[in-house]
């Protein structure tokens, strides 16, 4: 059980083996080995919350594993635990099983999709575990290696291009990390502690100055600014935010579900990791600026999505907006908005996924996702007759995302709005339009899509099959759970988040 | 006794050369025994292979030796320059090998391109362990004379032609220029040993100081031409795409790190005081590394042939190694020896590659490689592992060997270099990605298995590929056996 983090890590590697162990051509005995690994892995992430003591802030001592790698730059390998990571740990376990059932109908060079699947799983667990930088650093590159190929050969018609621009925005960012995180390394004096995430915290960096260009600039605010500019592109926050669309509309749904519903939350979670407590007076000094980075990002997102004339793209969009909300969140520095913001990025995983997967049924018996055509004729219509189950599923999802009362949406945006109510009122005001626009853009979609005529092209889907409903209903439920009850997850992040903005507070 | 080690003493510290020497030789007195058009000449084959093994061997016997200074100090041994000249050896081994199979090298000339590889080789030893200027020099003209008959290997081809001229004109007139750098020089300095030249330096008064610069500059002309930096890289592409590829791969490698080895010699030991000469020493080299990488690096973005775009990326990658040098201490040469085991791995790798499809279609077009996952996925796994670890992706030798690095000038403070030098490695990866595009998102041409690579390179490219991830992720041993423990700095 103390290994539990290690087991959860390098189960999915070790699947990868099985993978290339099983002959030819069993394409069923890869599916079957692919799920089996990955519920295994989703069991012992259970198992990890069942475990978790809820009441100890800060890493829980009993899971922390620490060896050393490379001891002459005092590298460890070092995984921990705590609130703000567990939910991603869940979120990532779930995500990537259900993914698995989803890919059921891929065709094209099976063995190596789901072991390139099973490659990015255990590197976003890495990244999620890591409490060393350069291990941290390792995981968050190695992560881009299998979504490379796994948007580059099995996405859509411009799928190369989309897989480059992915590829090229986000190595870009993080070799920024890079500097930041070796100048970080000598600014703490290049000792056993140097690389440790937890030992690097509590603003050590506020005061030093280094010389540039013949002046003092704060060594906090320039590194801050490095790794600020890492993770926005990742979440992405406004103006890095142009790769998404491409990646999401080209990427195979399950990709597009795993980029949506885990990878972005790697950005957050970065700021929730590394920068906001690495460099707390810069993170307050940036404070501003963060919030309405933020809203920029929901009003502008949802606008964007609006104009939207692809299912995919929409959601794409819609997903900017959504993770705007969490830099709101995060720009609060206030119990409830931070709390409001991990618990935003766990809703978002779901909904989203959920949308994603839903255009992903849709997608494989239409083989298109216009809601309304280039030529101005609509690509769907009067669904709702036709496949009563899967409209009953979309409307859930599309709820779930809007933030309707009652679903799990709702409660994350409510504690983040509570959060920054008092600390930006003008900005919450605003935000709020985004709420509204983003109700405008799912419901005129359904309208459109649902509702009216019945088009002839949609006479012949047959409505979801058994191994569909099988993976919308676990994340139906959680939705709907947690819309009611959402006690579970947020007792988890509790003593985490408190610690983080008491930190911040001492700053402000 | 250090002064007095005479020539038969020095000989036993020298055992790695002459035993290279010997092998040269060799293959000159073996190559008669056969006719023309044998192919086969297995006794040359397994002469040249057991000679350059027997040289790696008594390099490493030499590995932990004290600084010795031999032939009334002509030359240097110490852990730097066997370090190099290790490097050095397995990259020469490595094309030697490529030549064998490769069908630029013609039958006729395969013990000649024997001969030549391991002159280079010596010109690269001569040139890592010079101690004085007419050493040096001597390394200089070795590597280079031998490298113009190298690159004109494939007589029958234009382009091979053309390249051997290229290179003859460029290294005649880089070296001239050199010559009157070191005259000049000598002329303020009044020595050639290196070993005095600092003393001399700090001795002088400012208006000698302001002849030297221009005298160093001219001096740094010939070692930039060696290892291709802007503004000297210009021969670079034409040759590198002219030459035979297994040529290829040695000049991407072996002539280099002997230039970097004798860039790094000249500036720790020439500048040790704080003084005007050394900024300006270090501000130039500031300069050139950056220009080095961008240019390298631009350039590379639209080229056709897949030998050129590597010629390009190998003077980014000198541009990074040039990072090395300016921070004139231990750690970035411990990272420069570091970087270089990695870069000869990917290099080498990628070129061996090249040479299976070139020989395969006769020429080297990005093109040739689509889909080449599907015709031969071993291949073209080794080649997506080369090229990912060429842009510096974790957990590869590539990635540790830009941290090294990277991490030795933040730690000097050059921020903005370093940030420059990150940059660059993001404009590399897309064109190392583009390769990686066609090789595994195309559609092949044909779907039949190509290539039958045979035991020995199969296994050669498998070793490669695999020392580039586990080296990627356990760094830490060939991290430590690169460490340059003592100071290249001489007594005396």
């Amino acid at each position: 059980m103390q290994h539990l983090l290690n087991w959860i890590l390098w189960t999915p590697a070790l699947g990868i083996l099985g993978i290339f162990l099983i002959p030819g051509k069993a394409h069923n005995a890869v599916r079957y080995w692919s799920l089996l690994v990955t519920a295994i892995t989703f069991i012992m992430t259970i198992l990890l919350y069942c475990n978790f003591d809820q009441t100890v802030p800060g890493m829980q001592e009993f899971f922390n594993i620490k060896f050393p790698w490379i001891e002459q730059f005092h590298i460890n390998y070092s995984l921990g635990v705590d609130g703000i990571s567990l939910p991603m740990i869940l979120l990532t376990g779930l995500l990537f099983f259900l993914c698995i059932l989803s890919s059921w109908t891929i065709e094209k060079s099976v063995k190596s999709y789901f072991a390139l699947f099973l490659m990015l799983e255990a590197s976003v667990f890495g990244v999620f575990m890591a409490l060393d930088f350069f291990l941290f650093y390792v995981f968050w590159e190695v992560m881009l290696i299998p979504m490379f190929f796994l948007i580059g050969i099995w996405g859509g018609e411009n799928r190369e291009y989309a897989a480059v621009k992915f590829f090229l925005y986000t190595f870009a960012g993080s070799v920024l990390m890079l500097v930041g995180l070796i100048a970080l390394y000598f600014a703490s004096g290049s000792n056993s502690e140097s690389f440790n995430i937890l030992a690097l915290q509590g603003g050590r960096f506020g005061a030093m100055t280094v010389k540039l260009f013949g002046g003092d600039w704060n060594f906090g605010i320039l590194v801050f600014v490095g790794m600020f500019i890492a993770f926005a592109i990742k979440v992405p926050i406004f103006p890095f935010h142009t790769w998404l669309p491409h990646a999401h509309v080209q990427a195979p749904t399950a990709v597009s579900v795993i980029l949506a519903g885990v990878l972005l939350k790697m950005g957050t979670y970065g700021f929730l990791r590394i920068a906001f407590p690495i460099f707390p007076e810069a993170a307050v000094y940036f404070r501003d600026a963060i919030a309405w980075l933020g809203l920029i990002n929901v009003i502008y997102g949802a606008l964007c999505a609006m104009a939207q004339s692809d299912m995919k793209k929409l959601i794409a969009y819609s997903s900017v907006s959504h993770m705007g909300f969490v830099m709101l969140g995060l720009a609060a520095m206030t119990t409830q908005g931070t709390n409001g913001a991990v618990l935003q990025m766990f809703n978002h995983g779901t909904s989203t996924s959920m949308m994603f997967l839903m255009v992903g049924v849709l997608y494989e018996r239409s083989h298109h996702r216009w809601i309304v055509r280039p030529d101005g004729t609509k690509g769907f219509g009067g669904l709702y007759t036709k496949l009563p189950i899967y409209s009953i599923v979309f409307i859930i999802s599309m709820f779930a995302s809007m933030g309707l009362p009652g679903l799990s949406g709702f409660i994350s945006e409510a504690l983040i709005f509570l959060g920054i109510y008092k600390e930006f009122t003008s900005i919450t005001v605003l935000a709020l339009i985004g709420l509204l626009i983003g109700a405008a853009y799912l419901l005129w979609m359904f309208k459109r899509m649902f509702f009216g005529e019945v088009n002839p092209s949609i006479v012949e889907y047959h409505d979801m099959n058994a191994r569909e409903i099988l993976y919308m209903a676990p994340l139906c439920i959680i939705v709907v759970l947690f819309g009611i009850f959402p006690a579970p997850i947020l007792n988890i992040m509790k003593e985490s988040v408190g610690s983080l903005v008491t930190l911040l507070a001492k700053f402000q | 006794m250090e002064l007095g080690l005479n020539y038969l003493y020095s000989i036993t510290f020298y055992i790695p050369e002459c035993i290279a020497i010997l092998t040269m030789a060799g293959i000159l007195f073996l190559e008669v025994i056969y006719k023309r058009d044998d192919s086969k000449r297995v006794l040359l084959k397994i002469f040249t292979f057991s000679g350059l093994v027997l040289t790696f061997i008594a390099l490493l016997c030499n590995l932990d030796l004290p600084t010795k200074n031999i032939f009334y100090e002509a030359i240097v041994i110490d852990r730097f320059s066997v370090l190099v000249k290790i490097i050095a050896v397995i990259a020469a081994l490595i094309s030697y090998w490529y030549g064998l199979y490769s069908r630029d090298i013609y039958v006729s000339l395969k013990s000649e391109f024997g001969i030549l590889i391991v002159g280079g080789l010596i010109g690269t030893m001569l040139l890592a362990s010079a101690n004085n200027m007419l050493t040096l020099y001597l390394g200089i003209e070795m590597l280079s004379i031998l490298a113009y008959p190298l690159a004109a290997m494939k007589r029958m081809d234009e382009k091979s032609v053309e390249a051997g001229l290229k290179y003859a004109l460029y290294g005649g007139l880089s070296a001239g220029i050199m010559l009157f750098g070191m005259s000049l020089m000598f002329g303020i300095l009044g020595t050639i040993q290196f070993s005095e030249i600092a003393a001399r330096i700090a001795s002088l008064d400012v208006s000698q100081k302001v002849i030297l610069l221009p005298a160093f500059l001219f001096f740094f002309a010939g070692l930039g031409y060696k290892i291709s930096c802007v503004p000297f890289h210009m021969w670079t592409p034409d040759v590198y795409e002219g030459s035979p590829i297994p040529v290829t791969a040695f000049f991407s490698v072996v002539p280099k790190i002997g230039g970097i080895a004798a860039l790094v010699r000249v500036t720790s030991v020439f500048f040790t005081g704080e003084n005007l000469i050394q900024y300006s020493w270090v501000a130039i080299l500031t300069v050139v590394a950056a220009l080095t990488m961008t240019v390298g690096n631009v350039s590379a973005l639209g080229q056709r042939s897949v030998k050129r775009m590597l010629a390009y990326s190998s003077i980014a990658q000198i541009g990074n190694i040039l990072l090395g040098v300016l921070v004139l201490d231990t750690i970035g040469h411990q990272a420069i020896i570091f970087y270089f085991f990695g870069y000869m791995v990917m290099t080498l790798l990628a070129f061996g590659i090249t040479a299976v499809l070139s020989d395969q279609y006769g020429n080297d077009y990005f093109d040739r490689f689509n889909g080449l996952i599907y015709r031969n996925p071993l291949m073209a796994v080794s080649l997506i592992i080369s090229m990912l670890s060429l842009a510096g992706m974790p957990p590869l030798i590539g990635f540790v060997a830009k941290f090294n690095i990277i991490s030795a000038i933040v730690h000097k403070g050059f921020f903005v270099l370093a940030i420059v030098a990150v940059l660059n490695s993001v404009i590399s990866l897309y064109y190392y990605m583009r390769l990686v595009r066609l090789v595994v998102f195309k559609m092949p041409e044909s779907s039949e298995k190509l290539f039958d690579l045979g035991f020995g390179r199969q296994a050669l490219f498998v070793v490669m590929a695999i020392f580039i991830v586990a080296v990627g992720i356990f760094w830490e041993d060939l991290y430590k056996f690169s460490e340059v423990t003592n100071q290249i700095k001489l007594a005396h």
